[in-house]
């Protein structure tokens, strides 16, 4: 087995578009044998950060990144955290980093916040609403208010996954524009099933009251007018 | 969920609120639809009173499904919308044709044909990794939505499209139509009764979905490779990734991991589908994946919380076959059927009319493809594993959790 890891690490340096899969396979296999061998995973995890680290060509980072999304941990966090501003390798990185817990890849993510731009940002926000760390509320609900309207939506829905009370509340005292209403809507929604869930009806009333109030759409107004209904409101 | 909560189960869950609560737009009155049968006008609504329907995907199956809805007096059908120029054409003009006129629109961004108004419901019929974003966004313009099987690409899509469905009180139907029209055989008697109290059902199925890195080809200029891609991984245009071709082993989408599961998912979502409602445990997911090695054959069972065991391609064992207690009586039940005559198709345009739940309710389908996934899962980790249905997690286990969800390529999220 080490052998032939060592020739798929071996591929894995001219791995392109169009390079056989199967010259590479050894590494998804090592990931699989080394289940329960903090040791052997410590070692491929090393060998694939190298890989991100080095001139390896994009098809191979991308096999890298993905083997990440499974054994990846803090000590992977650093060098997926320089991918996140390439535009060809952000959203591999966030493959791995949306999946690897512990707080330093959602921190990772938050820095990267800060400097990104269109697309990608969005892409940030995503992996961040999907992590669900109640650590992003402050920065998200910054993004409510973004002019790119792309942004904003994204931070509204990714305050409806993280679905904390404090979410809630980022949603409930936004204001929305046309172009986020239906997101905040949404997201703030979410956030009300969450309260019902935990047999909160005063404040998920409030938030659907809060959705109606808002000149909301047909679709929204019967999902809050439902969303009413079941908190027992007539 | 916040990573950390994972761990812990016992935190109620919206999903069981959406589930109790029994919402319903019935009273609601929408969409405003006057039955035909009120005004006395026989099977054909006149035109402004029929279901205003889109389709998105309109490939194999896609054009199968709308030249059903096309066909049916009940739709009015005013809208395409496919990412191949060459396609999309032919079936915008397969629309003209059938109304005698120009009026259908043909679209590349199925944002655009969602934001419609006039649009009451689409059929879904994309690649695999497309269904969870448009099944949502269409919940969230107000559309009811048919899409096809396999309904979903990872477990958390699936919770997330039918908590959209609840929330905006839409009809959304999965698409196996061969869970009640092709298994018969073995509905009829555990339904009748006649084999007792069912204990096991097998299922036979192939292979799953592995990785593709086929060599770049010039992108033919009718093709949005952006938009076919979507929310999937950046990868160079070759005319066999994006086949739309039924083919699970190579050479079409459904081979590649990145937009299907293989036949895992894709025949899995029928037999599996027919299994589960046969032994009827559709309402459920299973609560542990057990894989047994047996020589070079691996094999697994899926226990239900009720007692019932789906094995998948267990020795010994052919498609489909039940293990049931024969000599035990159990007292027939009634088979659920679909709500109108005319397949699935004609269900899930009655139920548009009811507010009813479609025979493929999309909680159901989801329960069909959890089973699907959880297989992969468990064939590609080698091992066991425990599922919590409550929270859509493996309780405890770090490393099945990363394989609950995939990071969407920007600017998709769902």
């Amino acid at each position: 087995m080490s052998e032939q890891l060592d020739k798929a690490f071996e591929a894995l340096k001219t791995y392109d578009w169009g390079t056989d899969p199967n010259t590479v396979k050894a590494i998804d296999e090592a990931i699989i044998t080394t289940h329960g061998d903090a040791a052997a995973r410590k070692d491929l995890e090393g060998r694939l950060v190298l890989v991100l680290k080095s001139e390896a060509p994009r098809a191979a980072k991308d096999v890298a990144c993905r083997a990440l999304k499974t054994i990846g941990t803090a000590n992977s966090v650093p060098v997926l955290a320089t991918l996140l501003p390439d535009e060809k390798l952000s959203h591999m990185a966030r493959y791995a980093l949306e999946r690897i817990a512990g707080p330093e890849a959602g921190q990772a993510l938050r820095t990267a916040l800060t400097k990104a731009t269109g697309k990608l940002k969005v892409g940030i926000i995503s992996s961040l609403g999907v992590r669900g760390e109640e650590a992003s509320v402050t920065a998200l609900q910054a993004l409510l208010a973004d002019g790119d309207a792309a942004v904003a939506q994204a931070a509204a829905h990714a305050l409806g996954d993280i679905g904390s009370p404090t979410a809630a509340k980022a949603l409930i005292s936004a204001k929305a524009g046309d172009a986020t209403k239906g997101a905040i809507a949404d997201a703030s929604m979410q956030c009300a099933e969450h309260l019902l869930a935990a047999k909160n009806k005063t404040a998920a009333k409030a938030t659907y009251d809060k959705v109606l109030a808002g000149t909301p759409s047909k679709a929204v107004k019967t999902a809050a007018t439902l969303g009413l209904q079941a908190c027992g409101a007539k | 969920m916040d990573l950390a909560k994972i761990m812990d189960t016992n935190q109620p869950t919206r999903r069981d609120f959406l589930k109790t609560t029994g919402l319903t737009t019935l009273a609601l009155g929408f969409p405003t639809i006057i039955p035909s049968s009120a005004l006395g006008q026989g099977a054909t609504p006149p035109p402004s009173e029929r279901i205003v329907m889109g389709g998105i995907g309109l490939g194999n199956m896609g054009s199968g499904d709308m030249s059903n809805f096309l066909n049916n007096p009940k739709v009015q059908y005013v809208a395409v919308c496919e990412v191949r120029g060459g396609v999309r054409d032919q079936r915008k003009n397969q629309v003209d044709g059938k109304y005698n006129n120009k009026d259908c629109k043909a679209y590349v961004d199925f944002r655009e044909l969602l934001a419609r108004e006039d649009i009451d419901a689409v059929h879904i019929a994309t690649p695999d990794h497309w269904h969870a974003i448009m099944m949502i966004e269409a919940c969230r313009a107000g559309k009811d939505v048919f899409c096809q099987k396999p309904e979903t690409r990872t477990l958390r899509e699936g919770a997330l499209v039918v908590e959209a469905a609840r929330r905006y009180g839409r009809v959304v139907s999965g698409g196996s139509q061969r869970v009640l029209e092709d298994y018969r055989k073995i509905v009829n008697p555990c339904w009748g009764g006649e084999l007792g109290p069912i204990k096991a059902i097998n299922v036979q199925m192939g292979t799953m979905s592995k990785a593709c890195n086929l060599p770049p080809e010039n992108c033919p200029t009718d093709i949005d490779w952006e938009m076919w891609l979507g929310p999937a991984p950046w990868a160079p245009y070759n005319h066999s990734r994006c086949d739309g071709n039924f083919s699970c082993e190579g050479g079409s989408w459904r081979s590649y991991s990145d937009y299907s599961g293989g036949n895992m998912t894709d025949w899995g979502a029928h037999h599996i589908g027919g299994a589960t409602f046969a032994v009827d445990v559709r309402e459920l997911q299973p609560t542990d994946v057990i894989l047994t090695a047996e020589g070079d054959k691996k094999w697994l069972s899926f226990k239900y919380p009720n007692g019932t065991e789906l094995t998948l391609n267990k020795p010994g064992k052919g498609q489909h076959q039940v293990d049931g207690t024969p000599g035990e009586k159990r007292e027939p039940k009634k088979i659920p059927e679909y709500a109108a005559k005319g397949g699935i198709g004609a269900d899930f345009l009655e139920c548009i009319k009811t507010r009813g739940k479609p025979f493929r309710d999309i909680q159901l389908a989801v329960n069909t493809v959890t089973v699907c996934h959880l297989a992969i899962i468990s064939y590609t980790l080698g091992r066991s594993l425990k599922w919590d249905a409550a929270t859509q997690t493996f309780p405890g286990d770090e490393e099945a959790n990363r394989f609950i969800d995939r990071a969407r390529r920007e600017p998709w999220q769902l």
